[in-house]
């Protein structure tokens, strides 16, 4: 086989494909080959690593002798060793030595794990046909990527959720303009009627000037002034009335775009939040769909009006001497040149002001909710200083905005009124010698008609600015919309769980830097209690969040009675599980709505049971308020235990196949500790129950340990078991154990 | 339980492979095969460089890398400049932007590199020296050192962005 047709993420350049070709012998095959970015040294060079059934050649143009050439048989084993930016594989050989054999970034790292699978399998005697069925499987998913922007499809051949809707911004929000396109074709409707009235006046004005005030005719006059009054009140009655409607339309209008906003930020993966600050996600909801819905009421009446004002005005010039009409647009062309560059400019200040706003935003957000921390470790002044520079930074990049945003304005009115001298400067010399037909009335006309005609220039001239602000706006609100769900295929596929977890060749990295869960197998059959321990940071809680399907790109299996998870619809599966953090959240509602949370239809008496099954019943009923006690955000007004009871009782009432507890009883004293456990074995029984721990006491029900260690899991078995082992568990014990008596101790000498 | 500090001749560093190292005390004491690793890769640059074991359990903290001696420091700097792949960008030669994914091709100190980016607003971080951290849609880092020394069609590009 020829590197031609092998798998491959690269085209093979024809250097390295000639190398490749001349060093396999007649009876090997090439398998694959991965094309890295790397040399040893660290250089952006083109590499590769081709890999047949017998052994594996690289190719690195940095070395002396660019291509090497290893036997599988030689391998003992082969890493990849993860740095920062970069990674190695290292081949460690049966005779003692090893060797770095290939560098890359992080873009070919699942490519090269795969690859040191391949290599140290094949060395270990398992058969080609085995492992290459992986390699090909990744081969598939990895190259299963966009060809426009190079995301990660959902599956192949899907369509690109990032793509199919990146058409042009006006198409996207026509969406939400298009059910208020009665309101608003009336609305434009009034200000073509309003417009054209508006034209009236500078005639009336120019008889007045030509024939009424020199003929002294009081009666004419009489009549011109009432109808002037009479286009007045037209004018602002109609006026009025667009306004308000235009006011109810846009309303409707920004109020969908942020339910829009809103319920798709509900429907994001946690990697989208590990990755944007809530804050800057708030901005996009509060601030920006304001800017677009200001835009869209620009676009679709202001634009027709001005339209339509500036073409009558033009006809009406025309008609009323064409010459003048010529030296009036002179400045029109400098005007839309000027906004083109104007527009070029401004852009870029916008993106900064938004991102200097979203900052200040964050702080906002970050500090306000913690406003204990920040009194409790007297910080006030810190965060004030800190909001103080966030503020200033916006201040100044808006203050540059400023000085090009109203410095064009100016150049464009300048140009104006340079084209109105014009016309007072030639028609004025044509009136006094009497040619060109030109009336003292017919210019002051004249004039009227032009100042009116240069609002419609301006307006275009800003409407860039507008557009330029709108488009910033849109790409953080379409940033939001047009980002990839949580992926849910199999939506309506609702398979009853009695709760086997089955974790199959788990690999899980929140980016690609380091790898947090590494080759995890573990299965857990229906009912067991299984507790897991481990050091802070060790991947316990990650397991549980793969399970809770919160991270969803992680490499191998999760099955639950045997069905991956991925195939189960994704609300239906979370409703199935009970989870339990250790800092429960609290909503700002009343403390039956908290524990009716994941059951909104529950009968009462089913709150009030759950809550005493949580052990929660008896404090909620001292509370002056009972169970309507409403709660400030994020469960002010209830001690940490207490808030742990509401949130058992809120698991208690979902009534879950599976429970997960996350240090549940990690920030609470003994007593409410003994308080919570009551609870947890009552809710436990006959479900399947994960449990993380630091405590062990509060794993004294589980019927197996899990103990996880840098990511892997390395002892899996019984109490008694694990205890009798000596290893990771029965260190973990024996710390406790001492820590506890000394505690005890150190209590007894008090009170003695 | 305290940390030990190494500062100045308390300790040689004898360079074991690519990024291991040996730590010889000088009470004698010898420690094999720890990492160096920048406690602040960000921002800390050649002070506060841990020394782990291959169970990544701390051994000590070179204070400043500059107070080593000679040999030690070279073998320290060698090994984090191993480890850590950090290119450094000096010039942007080509923006495009499409599909709300930018594309930089830039030229940094490890030669002409093109890279995506997929979100501006996470992916781009100006810090207040000048500095701009940058990461691309593999999670790969880059820096440019100070934005405000970079040519004039480099800032031109780049303006789009900050």
């Amino acid at each position: 086989m020829k590197v031609e047709s092998v798998l491959t993420n690269k085209d093979v350049p024809d250097n390295i494909r000639d190398a490749f070709n001349e060093c396999i012998q007649p009876d090997e095959q090439l398998l694959f080959v991965v094309v890295g970015d790397l040399s040893l040294k660290a250089k952006y060079e083109t590499t590769a690593i081709g890999v047949t059934g017998s052994g594996f050649m690289v190719y690195d143009p940095e070395r002396g002798e660019p291509l090497k050439k290893y036997a599988h048989s030689d391998v003992s084993d082969a890493k990849v060793k993860r740095m920062y930016g970069n990674a190695r594989l290292r081949v460690n050989f049966k005779d003692g030595t090893h060797e770095d054999v290939f560098r890359f970034t992080y873009s070919v790292a699942t490519l090269a794990d795969m690859a040191a699978a391949f290599i140290e399998n094949i060395a270990a005697g398992k058969t080609v046909e085995e492992e290459y069925d992986v390699v090909a499987a990744t081969y598939e998913k990895l190259m299963n990527v966009c060809p426009k922007c190079g995301r990660t499809l959902l599956h192949p051949g899907a369509e690109c959720i990032n793509c199919q809707s990146k058409g042009k911004i006006a198409k996207k929000l026509l969406k939400y303009v298009k059910p208020e396109s009665k309101t608003l074709i009336f609305c434009l409707f009034l200000s073509v009627l309003t417009t054209a009235v508006a034209l009236a006046p500078p005639y009336m004005t120019g008889r007045l000037v030509d024939k009424v005030l020199p003929d002294k005719n009081r009666g004419a006059l009489g009549w011109i002034v009432l109808a002037l009054f009479g286009t007045y009140i037209f004018q602002h009655l109609i006026g009025a009335l667009r306004g308000y409607l235009l006011r109810c339309s846009g309303d409707r209008i920004v109020l969908s775009l942020r339910n829009d906003v809103y319920k798709k930020a509900q429907s994001l993966p946690l990697r989208f939040y590990d990755k944007t600050s809530t804050g800057s996600v708030i901005n996009r909801i509060s601030g920006d769909t304001n800017t677009l819905q200001a835009f869209m009421l620009r676009i679709s009446q202001e634009v027709v009006v001005q339209l339509f004002l500036g073409v009558g005005i033009i006809i009406i010039m025309l008609i009323l001497n064409w010459r003048l009409t010529l030296l009036s647009i002179i400045p029109v062309p400098l005007v839309v040149v000027g906004a083109k560059i104007f527009g070029r400019k401004i852009l870029p200040f916008y993106r900064r002001i938004w991102r200097r706003w979203a900052g200040v935003v964050s702080v906002l957000t970050d500090t306000i909710p913690n406003i204990r921390v920040t009194k409790s470790f007297a910080g006030e002044e810190r965060t004030v200083n800190k909001f103080k520079s966030y503020n200033s930074e916006w201040l100044n990049v808006d203050m540059s905005a400023a000085r090009i945003a109203t410095v064009f304005p100016h150049i464009v009115s300048f140009f104006v009124t340079c084209g109105s001298l014009l016309i007072w400067s030639i028609g004025g010399n044509w009136v006094i010698s009497g040619t060109g037909g030109l009336t003292t009335g017919l210019l002051v006309s004249f004039l009227s008609y032009a100042s009116m005609f240069y609002g419609p220039v301006n307006f275009f001239a800003y409407l860039n600015d507008s557009y330029q602000q709108a488009l910033s706006a849109a790409e953080k609100v379409f940033d939001i919309l047009d980002a990839e769900d949580e992926p849910d295929e199999a939506k309506g596929n609702c398979p009853p769980i009695t709760g086997k977890i089955e974790f199959r060749n788990v690999n899980f990295s929140f980016d690609r830097t380091k790898k947090v869960l590494s080759d995890v197998n573990v299965t857990i059959e229906p009912g067991e209690i299984v507790g897991i321990v481990g050091t802070t940071g060790s991947g316990k809680s990650t397991l549980v969040n793969l399970l809770m399907r919160f991270y969803d790109n992680y490499e191998g299996e999760i099955l639950v009675d045997g069905v991956n998870i991925k195939n189960i619809d994704l609300q239906y599966y979370r409703s199935q599980i009970g989870f339990v953090q250790q800092d429960p959240m609290m909503f700002s509602d009343t403390v039956y709505n908290n524990i009716a949370y994941g059951k909104p239809d529950a009968h009462v008496e089913e709150v009030i049971h759950a809550a005493e099954v949580a052990n929660a019943h008896e404090f909620i009923a001292r509370q002056p308020d009972g169970y309507d006690t409403v709660l400030g955000e994020r469960g002010v007004g209830l001690s940490g235990g207490e808030r742990q009871r509401v949130s058992i009782a809120r698991a208690v009432l979902k009534n879950p196949s599976l429970l997960i507890f996350d240090e549940a009883t990690a920030a609470v004293d003994s007593e409410t500790e003994h308080l919570i456990q009551e609870a947890i074995e009552r809710l436990i029984s006959g479900r399947t129950t994960l449990m993380i721990a630091h405590r062990l006491s509060t794993l004294r029900k589980a019927n197996r340990i899990i103990v996880v260690d840098q990511g892997r899991i390395i002892e899996n078995d019984t109490p008694e078991a694990l205890m009798e082992l000596k290893g990771k568990y029965y260190k973990l014990v024996q710390i406790q154990t001492m820590a506890d008596q000394l505690a005890r101790s150190k209590k007894e000498e008090n009170f003695d | 339980m305290a940390r030990f500090y190494v500062d100045g001749n308390m300790a040689k560093f004898v360079r074991k492979d690519i990024c291991l190292v040996d730590m010889e005390l000088y009470t004698g004491e010898i420690v094999e095969d720890l990492e160096p690793r920048r406690l602040f890769p960000v921002s800390g640059r050649m002070k506060y460089i841990t020394l782990l074991d291959s169970e990544g359990k701390e051994h000590a903290i070179i204070r400043d890398v500059e107070t080593l001696s000679p040999e030690s420091r070279e073998v320290i700097v060698d090994c984090l400049r191993e480890y850590y792949l950090i290119p450094k960008i000096t010039g942007l030669l080509e923006r495009t932007e499409k599909y709300g994914v930018l594309k930089w091709t830039v030229k940094t100190d490890r030669g002409i590199q093109q890279l995506r980016i997929r979100n501006r607003n996470a992916d781009i971080k100006q810090l207040y020296d000048g500095r701009i951290l940058v990461r691309d849609s593999n999670d790969n880092r880059y820096e440019i050192i100070d934005y405000r020394k970079m040519d004039r069609d480099s800032l031109k590009l780049l303006s789009a962005d900050i």
